[in-house]
This record gives structure tokens, C-alpha cells and sequence, in this order.
């Protein structure tokens, strides 16, 4: 559901600061933009966002060339995957100061549930990180698409093919991004289960308690409702933005 | 004599043409006979408007008033299914009433089946089914027999979200008071003496402000005056903020999170809070533009701070 949720909420056609909310219907809202300023600021983050991307994406075949297998591919590129995944968090700050016009909680949505799957399950539970591989792929493909979307927006200057990719690969990434996640949640589970992880119960002098093994089934559970959702809406959003381009290229 | 017509305000189809309408009818009237020819869109799901965009006009305006030639076009907008808010706001508390009471009675498959229907031997927790009980049969009580309503109805769904809303943490704050294994307050006798004194206050203020609220418009009525401070010590907390009702709302239930020491129920106080702010700053927002006059010195819901 990161996965999925990463690339339907940024439909933004090219322009401005590049993200837009899911549910902004493009034609009805003030296209403001940041200033000259922000902008070069923006340009910047998404360059280095592209750039460690990519770091990943090759740190990833070059220990598979050296290894020869899947195995412990994750160990080669763990680091730059949670500077770069964690320093997501800036694209809240970006929605909360209004530089880039999107929803503060959508894009907290997906970025909140990035880093959760980077630290509060494969980081904290060591067993699950061999299921890691299918949604590190799928993340990795996306974001280099992503960000490097948003820089050539930003510079007004979008190639199709980045436009295509961005609204075309996800139909296959999303459902690889998802069942990575959901076999790496499941892979923990057994571990969260034993050693009691992030878990507190009864009695305690604040009356609480809380049990992370129920907590993952239940995030595991609402990948069912809104996996569906954000993959039509992505679905809808391609059909309207591809085909948009189509008939403008006709009449050029 | 004026005609108007109505269309969709999305489709711009021509929905119905009424002619011969009295200049002094209101808006209400339009409704009315707009639900003649569809009668699937009641008036409370009606949204008229003079620009497909604009604000909805409100069921007193007066047609004749109206910035419009001698055939009027009205935009229609359908709100969707509509509830009347006495009945969410009966729904949305009776529920935690009951529902804290089933735990209070430890009724069996809660908790382990030893503890079925069995009591607490901590005195707190008899003391906070009283207070939450108490709170909620106040909520009822002034829902049907004090509060005046701007609004007729809201949309369907909200009752939706806002039975799941309280009645979610009352059956979860209700689960840990009334748990076997629970923990009563570290400072004891003393703790619990100081947090009720705090949700008493707070609960007697909270009535004081809705009676006052209530003072201010007559029954029927939709005025809106700026409140102010009455004879009743209670409500003096208006000269600092506008919604003191919310004030000492968070105030009861913070007192409730002392007494009872337990997290969930200060996480509830905390959303609370948070929702009941941003309701307080839209409505110091509204008198700020409504009154000229508005006393300078309030800030919405905290006093000098928030």
C-alpha cells in the first residue's frame, strides 16, 4: 500500500510543484505555484531524491552481479534505502508550508506508512528482511520514475516517456509493492508474537496496553480497502491524463 | 410575478419551471414546491444557489430580494440523504451510555468468564461510571430539552462516523476502567478528590454556558448575538474565550483522565480537544466577521493562549 499510495496521490499533469492530492480535480483549482525560490529548492530535493534512488537501484544489481543470488541483496543497499525512504518526510513539511499543493494528510498517509515498513517491521523484526526484495524493487522503480517526474515538471519540461512510465508501470508495481509488503508484515509476524515487540499489557499504572502482533493483522487487513481504491483511482487518473496528451499531440 | 426556473447545478439540465411564484415567497417555498415535481429530493437535501458555484441561499430569503431579472435561474445541488441532528446526537450518545455500562457490569465475553458480572473493589471505579454515566444523560437531557439548533440536518454518513467516533472510545476507555487487572490512581484518595472537584466544575460550567446559549435566541429563532457574561459566575469565563462550552468540556474530561489515570482516556481528551478547537476558531472566525463590536480581548476556546 506504500507502494500503491506514493504514485496515486501525486497526479499532478506536469507544471507547478509537481504533486497534487488524489481527489483535486486539475482544471477546478488556482495553479499558484511556488516561487523562484521554493521552486530551486524543490528542484534540488527531487534531483537528490532521483540520484539516491538510483544509488539503490544500482547498489542492488551490482550485489547481485557480485553474489549471484537473492540472498541478502537488502544488507547491500539497507542504508541509503532508510536515509533516503526517511527523508520523505520532507515532502509533509513541503504540503504543510505550501510549496507543493497537496493534502498535508494524504501525503502523510503514504510517507507514514513508507517508514513504517522500513523501521517498525523490517528494521525491528531481523527474520523478515529475506520477503524485503519485491517491494524494495517495486519502491525503488517508482520513486526514480517519480522523482525524476517531478523534476522535469518543475522545469516545465516533461518528457513524455517520463509522463507515460509514471502512469503506465504502476499497474505492475503496485501489486508487486503490495504483496512484498504483506509478505514482509506476515513473514514478522511469528517473531513480533514472541518476543512480545512494541507490545505493553495489563497490569500497568496508565491503564493501557497494546499488542503489536493484532495491530499488524489489522494493517494487514486494510490493505483490502484501500489497496482497490487507489489502484482504480491510478487506473482513472492514467486514462484521463494519457489521453488527454494523445489528443493534444493530434492536433499539433 | 416572477418565473423561476431551476437547473442542475453540474448537468445544467432544466430540472423545473415555476411560474407565477409570489414575489414575497421564501426560498422554503421554492423547496416545497420543487419537491412537488421530485419528491425523491426533500427540502433538507435542497441546495439553491444563483451561481452553480456560490453559496447556498438560506430557506428565509425572500425571493423578491433576490439580485435577479424577471425570470430567476436557480442552481440545484443535492446534499445527498439527510438526518435531523437531534436524532445523531441521541444516537451518538446513547450509545456510549449503554456501552460503558456493559463493561461496567463486566457482562460476559469481555473479559475472562471468572469475572462475569462481577464488581470492582475500587471505589474510583464505581465513581467513573457515575461521572461518565452522568456526563452522557446530561448530553441527552440537553440535547432534547435545551440545545436550538441552527441546522435542521446534516448529511447521512456523519452519523456514520460520529457513532463510530464515540461510541469506539467509550468501549475502549470503558474496557480498561472496568478491567479486572486495573491500576487505581498513584496519589491515591487525593487525586481522585481533586479530579472529580475539576469535572464537577467543569460539568456545572459546561450547563451554564448552554443555558446561556440558549437565553440568547429565542425558540424558532435562527438570530445569532454575541454572548455575553451573565449573573451566573459560570459563564464570566466568556469574557476570555468565545466557546467556553468547549473550555470546560476538555475540562471535565481531563479531570475524568486524572481520576481514572488511564491513557485512552487522555487520548480521547486530546482528540477531543483538537476537533473542539478547530470548531472554537471557526466560530470566533464567524462572530469576529459578524459583529463590528466583538469584545477583542476573547480568543476562541483557551483563554489568552489558543
Amino acid at each position: 500500500m506504500a507502494a500503491v499510495a506514493a504514485t496515486a496521490a501525486a497526479k499532478g499533469n506536469g507544471g507547478g510543484g509537481g504533486r497534487a492530492g488524489a481527489g483535486d480535480a486539475s482544471g477546478t483549482r488556482k495553479k499558484k505555484g511556488p516561487g523562484p525560490l521554493a521552486t530551486a529548492y524543490l528542484v534540488i530535493y527531487n534531483v537528490v531524491m532521483t540520484a539516491g534512488w538510483l544509488v539503490i537501484a544500482v547498489g542492488l544489481v551490482r550485489a547481485y552481479l557480485a553474489k549471484g543470488s537473492y540472498h541478502s541483496l537488502y544488507y547491500s543497499i539497507e542504508k541509503p534505502l532508510k536515509f533516503f525512504q526517511t527523508g520523505a518526510l520532507l515532502e509533509i513539511l513541503h504540503c504543510a508550508i505550501g510549496i507543493v499543493p497537496s493534502s498535508v494528510v494524504l501525503t502523510s498517509f503514504q510517507v507514514m506508512s513508507r517508514v513504517f515498513l522500513i523501521w517498525a517491521v523490517t528494521h525491528s523484526v531481523k527474520e523478515s528482511e529475506d520477503s524485503v526484495l519485491l517491494f524494495v524493487i517495486a519502491w525503488t522503480i517508482t520513486e526514480i520514475i517519480r522523482y525524476s517526474f517531478y523534476t522535469f515538471s518543475l522545469l516545465n519540461h516533461l518528457p513524455y516517456l517520463i509522463k507515460w512510465a509514471r502512469y503506465t508501470l504502476f499497474i505492475v508495481l503496485y501489486p508487486m509493492g503490495v504483496s512484498g509488503e504483506l509478505l514482509t508484515i506476515y513473514a514478522a509476524l511469528p517473531f513480533v508474537r514472541q518476543a512480545g515487540l512494541y507490545s505493553i499489557s495489563l497490569p500497568n499504572k496508565y491503564n493501557f496496553s497494546f499488542d503489536y502482533y493484532a495491530f499488524l493483522i489489522l494493517i494487514m487487513i486494510s490493505y483490502i480497502p484501500i489497496f482497490p481504491q487507489l489502484y482504480f483511482h491510478m487506473i482513472h487518473q492514467r486514462r484521463k491524463i494519457l489521453s488527454h496528451t494523445e489528443e493534444h499531440k493530434k492536433f499539433e | 410575478m416572477k418565473h423561476y426556473e431551476i437547473l442542475d447545478a453540474k448537468t445544467r439540465e432544466k430540472l423545473c419551471f415555476l411560474d407565477k411564484v409570489e414575489p414575497h415567497a421564501t426560498i422554503a417555498e421554492i423547496k416545497n414546491l420543487f419537491t412537488k415535481t421530485h419528491p425523491q429530493w426533500y427540502p433538507a437535501r435542497q441546495s439553491l444557489r444563483l451561481d452553480p458555484k456560490g453559496k447556498s441561499l438560506k430557506d428565509e430569503d425572500v425571493l423578491q430580494k433576490l439580485p435577479v431579472g424577471t425570470t430567476a435561474t436557480l442552481y440545484f445541488r443535492d446534499l445527498g440523504a439527510q438526518i435531523s441532528w437531534v436524532t445523531v446526537f441521541l444516537t451518538e450518545y446513547a450509545g456510549p451510555l449503554f456501552i460503558y455500562l456493559l463493561f461496567y457490569f463486566r457482562v460476559p465475553f469481555i473479559y475472562g468468564h471468572k469475572y462475569d458480572f462481577t464488581s470492582s473493589r475500587h471505589t474510583v471505579v464505581h465513581l467513573a461510571c457515575i461521572c461518565h454515566s452522568f456526563h452522557y444523560i446530561k448530553r441527552l437531557l440537553e440535547t432534547l430539552f435545551v440545545h436550538r439548533f441552527s441546522h435542521g440536518t446534516m448529511p447521512l454518513r456523519n452519523i456514520f462516523k460520529n457513532c463510530t467516533y464515540y461510541w469506539g472510545f467509550a468501549a475502549w476507555m470503558a474496557y480498561y476502567i472496568n478491567h479486572p487487572l486495573y491500576t487505581p490512581p498513584t496519589y491515591g484518595a487525593q487525586q481522585v478528590k481533586l479530579a472529580l472537584a475539576i469535572f464537577v466544575i467543569c460539568q456545572l460550567g459546561n450547563f451554564s454556558i448552554h443555558m446561556a446559549l440558549r437565553d440568547l435566541r429565542p425558540a424558532g429563532s435562527k438570530t445569532r448575538k454575541i454572548p455575553y457574561p451573565t449573573k451566573n459566575p459560570f459563564t464570566w469565563l466568556f469574557l476570555l474565550v468565545s466557546c467556553p462550552n468547549y473550555t470546560y468540556e476538555v475540562g471535565s474530561w481531563i479531570g475524568f483522565a486524572i481520576m481514572t489515570q488511564c491513557l485512552p482516556v487522555a487520548l480521547f481528551s486530546l482528540v477531543g480537544f483538537t476537533q473542539m478547537t478547530i470548531w472554537a476558531k471557526g466560530k470566533h472566525r464567524s462572530y469576529l466577521k459578524e459583529f463590528r463590536d466583538y469584545p477583542p480581548l476573547r480568543m476562541p476556546i483557551i483563554p489568552f493562549l489558543l
